[in-house]
């Protein structure tokens, strides 16, 4: 018997023998009558062993009975174990009492509860059985994350969550009442113009959800519930989804597919696709698909995901008009769409629910400009004859060559590099942060810059409203404080990547005061305060004082911790930035070595290594040490290519990295096919019409400026501004940012005027953004302010230099590279304008404030020692002339 | 070894969950007369590999495979919903929960029956794991003899006899127990 010698080898000994004996003489007595003959039987082959043959007369006793549990079926079984259960009338849940049953969901029962002290009644969701997996206790938890970040009029929203004694997670949300969409439109006849307002303000709540990163992913009429009033309520989110990065590689997303609604599905949710926000775009337009011709696109019932994704591959279903009958069958009263009407309608519910989703509605956004559109009776932007109306426009834009390239633009351009430089920079924080920490950190922080699998909902957020949002949240969560620290140091750190300096400030101070409060100061959190608050202090400028705290956060948390934490090297990383900032590059390199080199030799994550090398080489860039950087970066892409397998954006931002260290020494052409490579990448990872990628356009577009192809660049930049007002609506700081590059484009044309106007653009967007107070408003007005001057209008460009100094002066100090920057062009401006004393005071004072601080080669230095020159000599002080005349020639001899 | 153990409660995890909720749905609609629908495992089971088959990341080898996961985890489920239903009745302090399914007429199973029923499957596998898991097939996963026999590599005839001598034993085992 192969089976049994098979089954023995991996059986521990004597009971498997023992069972084989049993199996044996139970068959055997199987074959003789019941009765004497099998008793007599056993207890002879049994022989001594008395128990092993009452064991078989026992099986021999339980064969002839048919009442065992496994004669019965385990559908029994389970309707017995899992019939439903759910807190009766009267129970108490946390500070509600249940008043009824109200309907079982997904995962959870959900009851109407009463909060007695205030008389309000809440809709109570409990898991049931929350013993059963980790998997469904972690989207119960999901939901309820997901849901406390939601404060929206269209979304029912988060009061209260908790665990019951027994541990059972519930969570108390606000009550709707009302009938599902396509329900309400039928029994209230609402004639089209009634059901797209509704069905608008169901795409309010969903735009709002994307702007906070969520998708909602099982978007469907019973789930937006029209209350009495007539108002939308968005519910269930109970599989919704927060974009994250690196949630990517756990795979958690796949369970959720047999979750969701499938005839609402996109196509890319049926195959298990990655999903972005087009996917609520899709169920949304098969939603205003049923509003408007009273049914479904498809019939997709009783097929599999598989099957139902062919037939959506297979073409667009019937036109929504075709199957109202003479164009509003389905649709009664009301003033009834014409035939131009229905043909709008029809192109844009079938562009929401495009199976392709690079030709759907990029957001729910576009969607509802379209929805808008139509109620205005204005052309849709998704009719195709307005597109190619766009692109033909795009393309008889003419550029002119201009290749003279004057000290003047050269300063603009220096003025946007700088600039946007400090961006990427952000940038580049904002990923390595997210590479190291904690989940909440790494969705606050992806949410601002980067790293994010599917492009799109960050971008249309307003940023300030999401921020207080979160603050305010953190301020709630009371009952679990060091996830309210940790919550206040992350939102900190933000604010801080967004330049909110002040703002950063108070919550870090806040984060801060609590940890020390309850951990002592000698504790690793407060170790990690003093590190961030730190860095906070180099932005602000206040370098000696960044780097003592820094310093103590090192030492304390090198004395809590083990040499090779996380936490003490992410303070080393931040001791080696704080002394790049201070220009002490040796110091800076050695201890970034060291972080590097101790990251290496630990089994740290090889993600963790390859930022402590991002950030030497970082150093190595900064100290000018281009071989070194470029040598670093090539190690740290190959890294990135192996954790990543390629074509990933830490990829692309790595090859992007050695663009701009070409660009700096000068290799345009390199650093152009550099800057294409990134792009190819980026573009194939989050479409054509990410911002990334836009990202990518605008530096492939200064390459190119670089190079003085005027007329490449620009298209490269247009590309980039269009997507990016496309994403991320009109007045976004990347938006500006576009801007100011074609500003700087139009300049070099010496189309003065129209660069002007593109600066002015860039100033009133960060003012929106960020205040009128904000130094990035004073870089726009400045670059306005020059253009002014370039025109020969003196006084205004004065007058607007000085209100920029002004700016620059409370923002960032006196001392300020910036403010030296904008008295050296103010000092320009007087010269020209003939007013040589107060020019000579000007461009003096810039000149100091630059030579401390900065390389004594860059444009600034160079054009306000032009500057003094022609002014000392106009006035007569040829020995003042000449000391600047040496440094210029100084500067232009050949290096020794 | 180790990724594998993982990857397998994992799946093992992922179809608690699916099997849980498909179950719970079926009994729900069945309760309220909404469809024509039998709580029936195999139909289940079926219905779960079909739409987990088709998703990304899901490595499950084989529909067998896949059976035998599910089989295990309706198993688990159900003996787990036992002991917690047990412990309920028994008076715990957690939240006092009402049943409130009426239309089950039949005879309730006995939570200490299944219970019994886990414990003594468990002595079984220490001497004949292969039995155990034709049990762990044909009960709880609902897969007929013919799949069963496949699953385990054994004659159709052979299946029948083990059956009938394991299911003697584990009956005379739980009422020893009980």
């Amino acid at each position: 018997m192969a089976r049994a010698v098979d089954a023995a080898r991996r059986v521990t000994g004597v009971e498997s023998r023992r069972w084989q004996r049993l199996q044996q003489l139970f068959d055997a007595a199987l074959l003789l009558p019941a009765g004497d003959a099998r008793r007599t039987f056993l207890v002879q082959a049994a022989g001594e062993d008395a128990a092993l043959a009452a064991e078989v007369l026992d099986m021999l006793d339980e064969d002839a009975r048919e009442n065992s549990l496994l004669d019965r079926d385990v559908t029994e079984i389970a309707h017995s174990m899992l019939a439903p259960s759910a807190p009766p009338a009267g129970a108490r849940i946390g500070r509600y009492t249940v008043r009824r049953f109200l309907g079982e969901g997904g995962m959870g029962v959900v009851c109407l509860a009463e909060r007695e002290d205030l008389g309000s009644v809440v809709a109570i969701k409990i898991l049931r059985d929350a013993w059963l997996s980790p998997a469904r206790q972690r989207r119960f938890r999901d939901e309820q994350r997901v849901l406390a970040q939601l404060n929206h009029p269209g979304i029912a929203r988060l009061y209260d969550a908790d665990t019951l004694p027994d541990g059972t997670p519930w969570f108390a949300m606000e009550f709707v009442e009302g009938l599902p969409l396509t329900a309400y439109c039928l029994a209230h006849g609402c004639p089209v113009e009634r059901r797209l307002q509704l069905f608008r303000q169901a795409c309010e709540a969903v735009r709002y959800a994307h702007a906070l990163a969520i998708i909602h992913r099982d978007i469907k009429p019973s789930n937006m519930l029209v209350t009495d009033d007539g108002s939308v309520k968005l519910l269930d989110f109970g599989i919704a989804k927060q974009l994250d990065a690196l949630d990517a590689t756990s795979g958690h997303t796949r369970t959720v597919l047999r979750l969701m609604t499938p005839a609402y599905a996109a196509p890319e949710q049926l195959v298990g696709d990655k999903i972005g926000v087009q996917a609520d775009v899709y169920s949304l337009g098969v939603v205003l698909y049923e509003l408007l011709s009273g049914r479904l696109p498809f019939d997709l019932s009783d097929l599999t995901s598989q099957a139902a994704a062919s037939v959506l591959a297979a073409g667009p279903p019937e036109k929504p008009s075709s199957r109202t009958g003479a164009g509003g069958g389905a649709v009664a009263g009301g003033a009834a769409p014409g035939r131009s009407g229905w043909a709008d309608l029809d192109v844009l519910c079938l562009t929401a629910m495009h199976a392709d989703r690079e030709r759907r509605y990029s957001s729910v956004e576009a969607l509802i400009r379209d929805i808008d559109h139509y109620l205005g009776q204005e052309p849709l932007e998704a009719r195709p004859d307005r597109l190619g109306y766009r692109a033909g426009k795009f393309l008889r834009r003419h550029w002119e060559a201009v290749s003279v390239v004057t000290a003047a633009v050269v300063l603009g351009i220096a003025l946007s590099v700088f600039f946007t430089l400090r961006l990427t920079n952000a940038r580049d924080a904002a990923l390595a942060e997210a590479a190291r920490t904690e989940r909440v950190q790494r969705f606050m922080t992806n949410l601002f810059r980067g790293g994010d699998e599917t492009a799109g909902p960050r971008v249309e957020m307003k940023v300030t409203e999401m921020l207080e949002r979160g603050v305010l949240e953190a301020e709630m969560l009371t009952s679990d404080p060091p996830v309210q620290w940790e919550l206040m140091h992350n939102l900190a750190n933000v604010y801080r990547q967004l330049g909110r300096l002040d703002d950063a400030d108070a919550l870090h101070a806040k984060s801060l005061e609590r940890r020390t409060a309850v951990r002592g100061h000698d504790s690793p959190e407060v170790a990690e305060s003093l590190v961030a608050i730190g860095l906070l202090r180099i932005d602000q400028a206040e370098l000696e004082e960044g780097e003592r705290l820094i310093r103590e956060g090192l030492a304390l948390a090198e004395r809590l911790l083990p040499p090779d934490h996380p936490a003490v090297v992410a303070a080393r990383l931040a001791l080696g930035q704080a002394l790049r900032e201070r220009g002490v590059h040796d110091e800076a390199i050695a201890i970034l070595e060291d972080a590097a080199t101790r990251q290496l030799a630990s089994n740290a994550l090889p993600i963790d290594q390859a930022e402590a090398l991002t950030a030497l080489a970082a150093a190595f860039y900064s100290a000018g040490r281009y071989d070194e950087a470029r040598s670093t970066y090539e190690d740290v892409l190959e890294r990135h290519r192996a954790i990543t397998g390629g074509a990933h954006p830490l990829v692309a931002g790595d090859i992007a990295s050695l663009a701009a260290i070409e660009q700096d020494l000068g290799f345009y052409d390199r650093s152009e096919a550099l800057a294409r490579e990134a792009l190819a990448i980026n573009e194939s990872y989050y479409g054509a019409d990410s911002v990334h990628t836009a990202d990518n356009l605008t530096s492939l577009g200064r390459a190119l400026l670089y190079q003085e192809k005027y007329e490449e660049a620009g298209i490269a930049l247009e590309r980039a501004l269009s997507v990016q007002e496309a994403a991320l609506g009109p007045s976004h700081p990347m938006v500006a940012e576009a801007v100011n590059e074609l500003g700087n484009i139009l300049a070099m044309q010496d189309r003065f005027g129209e660069a002007a106007r593109n600066f002015q653009r860039s100033a009133d967007i960060y003012r929106s953004v960020h205040g009128d107070g904000h130094y990035f408003v004073a870089i726009a007005l400045s670059n306005v302010a020059y253009m002014n001057m370039k025109q020969g209008f003196y006084p205004e460009a004065e007058a607007l230099f000085r209100s920029v100094i002004a700016l620059f002066e409370e923002s960032l100090g006196a001392d300020n590279v910036n403010t030296g920057i904008a008295r050296i062009k103010l000092g320009r401006t007087l010269r020209l304008a003939g007013r040589l004393p107060d020019a000579e005071s000007e461009s003096l004072a810039g000149y100091e404030i630059l030579a401390k601080q900065a390389n004594p080669s860059i444009s600034f230095l160079r054009a306000a020692r032009d500057d003094l020159v022609l002014i000392y000599e106009a006035t007569n002080q040829p020995e003042k002339a000449a000391r600047f005349r040496a440094e210029i020639a100084a500067l232009d001899a050949p290096p020794l | 070894m180790h990724d594998n153990k993982k990857n397998d409660r994992r799946a093992l995890d992922d179809l608690f969950s699916a099997v849980y909720e498909e179950l719970r749905r079926l009994a729900f609609a069945v309760r309220r007369n909404e469809q024509a629908v039998t709580l029936n495992p195999t139909a289940l089971v079926n219905e779960a590999w079909l739409k987990l088959a088709s998703s990304p990341g899901f490595d499950v080898e084989s529909p067998l495979h896949f059976k035998r996961i599910a089989a295990r985890a309706m198993r688990q489920l159900l003996v787990e919903a036992a002991r917690r239903r047990l412990a309920t009745k028994r008076g715990g302090d957690g939240a006092q929960w009402v049943t409130f399914d009426e239309a089950v007429h039949r005879e309730a199973v006995s939570e200490r029956s299944l219970i019994a029923l886990d414990a003594a499957l468990d002595e079984l596998a220490q001497a004949e794991p292969r039995q155990a898991q034709m049990i762990e097939c044909r009960f709880f996963g609902g897969q007929s003899v013919a799949e069963t026999a496949a699953a385990l590599g054994v004659s159709e005839a052979t299946l029948a006899r083990d059956w009938r001598s394991a299911r003697a034993w584990l009956a005379q085992s739980m009422r020893h127990a009980g």
